[in-house]
């Protein structure tokens, strides 16, 4: 097969492979193992101990580009927490971050029209980078309110603070700078596998609470989720199994036909040293 | 499905632009390089004019225009940014040593927050973490002193360039190919991590446009 044929055969290959997956099995989901829910107990735990009613201030700052990979844990993570009667208070230190915080915020009032407004507040996006979060640190540590003067947001009732990362200033940033600063206040982050390097050591020194950062963490999660709840969250699905599972079959498949080729155009090569 | 579209026209206008425009980015894959790039003109176009949107309507307005109308006397400090940032606009005109200031400061604030964020936020607390010490249980004692030596190991393959023997080319050749094996492993999750984003937006194209599957 000619090298312009293979170039354009494996990108058709695997998109029809992926569309068909995805039709074949629309709703069977990526499924954890037993093994892989040691993130998700852990996530669960932190959220026990949550009392009625508490504030979670919810750092948004996910990527354009990878946000798609958390988007099923984050949906299903703040839906979790308004059925355990918490409110949300939504922050954003990136332009990116605060377009897809205002999504996700218009998109739970779209979808429960009685959701009272103030159990969403919206702290809008702050200017400063790490300067902005050392002014959500002290508004936390000293019970000050924080968003737009029509409808600021007092922190003082923190009970937890979610970040979603994903840009720049995400989980190391809200380590490095709220961290010291807010006492006994727990931090969890999820953030796309990207950042998984710079995100696993701060669970392993305990400065985050509890972590979610790869898809199969994702889906113990969502899991757990569903059980305890019956499903009565409404959507809280991730990829389709069966595509995700085509897809590396075929990478796969891809890797030992470029190494089988690799060997066979360098055996000509080697025969002529010999000789 | 994304779930960000609703019921109404726009939205339904939006889906059909996202959706065009995703076809011409996997265009991409097949070697189509000149829409791609007339996306990727349009992506930066709708940034500029959302960045300067966010600019105005969440910084400028409610954070300068409003208190300075509302009372100029009562937040000089905005007086002092509004300063330094004529003088930052002003600076190929301005004497050097003027034109500087506000740049110091700027650079000066970043790398204060960062630098002492960075120290006690992340190099005490993970040498505090990466010392071995006894847990709960002897399991705990040896997971602890385990991520103890691979600290250590890791940390040493990053010596070059002094004279060493052969104990310590050991331990850094160990080092190296313990970070070799993390990073392999963390590559390992990325792959899979690229698949989900790429069968989420075929799952877009297939079931929230074409309505397949639903």
């Amino acid at each position: 097969m000619s090298e312009t044929a293979v170039r354009l055969a494996a990108p058709i290959i695997l998109v029809v492979a992926l569309a068909a997956g995805i039709l074949v099995d629309a709703n069977a989901r990526f499924e954890a193992s037993a093994t892989d829910r040691a993130a998700a107990t852990r996530f669960d735990t932190v959220l026990d101990g949550l009392t009625p009613d508490s504030l979670v201030l919810v750092g948004f700052d996910a990527d354009f580009g990878t946000y798609a990979e958390i988007r099923p844990s984050v949906r299903t993570l703040l839906a979790d927490l308004l059925a355990r009667d918490a409110r949300l208070a939504f922050v954003s230190l990136t332009p990116e971050g605060r377009a897809l915080a205002l999504a996700e915020r218009d998109r739970l009032m779209r979808l429960d029209p009685d959701l009272e407004a103030d159990r969403i507040g919206d702290l809008g996006f702050l200017p400063g980078s790490e300067a902005a979060l050392v002014t959500v640190a002290r508004a936390i540590d000293g019970g000050a309110a924080l968003g737009p003067p029509s409808d600021p947001v007092d922190l003082a009732e923190t009970g937890l603070v979610l970040v979603v990362g994903g840009n720049d200033l995400g989980p190391r940033s809200w380590v490095e700078q709220v961290v010291p600063r807010i006492g006994p206040i727990p931090m969890v982050a999820v953030t796309p596998t990207i950042l998984l390097p710079e995100v696993q050591p701060y669970l392993a020194s305990g400065q985050l609470a509890a972590l979610i950062a790869t898809p199969i963490e994702g889906a113990a999660y969502r899991d757990d989720v569903a059980e305890a709840t019956g499903g009565r969250l409404g959507e809280l699905g991730g990829p389709s199994t069966l595509a995700v599972g085509f897809g590396l079959a075929i990478g796969i498949v891809w890797l030992l036909l470029a190494l089988v080729r690799r060997m066979a155009s360098s055996r000509p090569a080697r025969e002529a040293d010999r000789a | 499905m994304s779930g960000f579209e609703g019921s109404t026209d726009a939205d339904q206008a939006a889906t059909l632009v996202a959706a065009v425009v995703t076809l011409i980015v996997f265009g991409g894959l097949f070697g189509e390089r000149r829409l791609f790039g007339w996306t990727q003109h349009l992506f930066a176009g709708l940034i500029t004019g959302y960045l300067v949107l966010l600019a105005i309507t969440e910084v400028i307005v409610p954070r300068l225009v409003v208190p300075l109308a509302e009372d100029p006397v009562a937040r000089p400090e905005l007086w002092l940014g509004v300063g330094l940032l004529v003088t930052a606009a002003g600076a190929p005109w301005l004497p050097r040593l003027v034109a500087a200031v506000p740049v110091s400061i700027a650079i000066g604030g970043v790398a204060a927050f960062a630098l002492g964020g960075a120290v006690v936020g992340t190099i005490l607390p993970q040498l505090a973490a990466s010392i071995a010490r006894p847990g709960d249980d002897a399991v705990a004692t040896v997971v602890s002193a385990s991520a103890a030596i691979v600290s250590g190991l890791v940390l040493i393959g990053f010596v070059h360039g002094a004279p060493r023997g052969k104990v310590l080319a050991g331990a850094s050749a160990a080092g190296r190919w313990l970070m070799l094996g993390g990073i392999g492993g963390w590559i390992g999750y990325l792959l899979l991590s690229r698949l989900v984003l790429m069968v989420d937006r075929i799952t877009f194209l297939v079931v929230d446009w074409l309505g397949l599957g639903r």
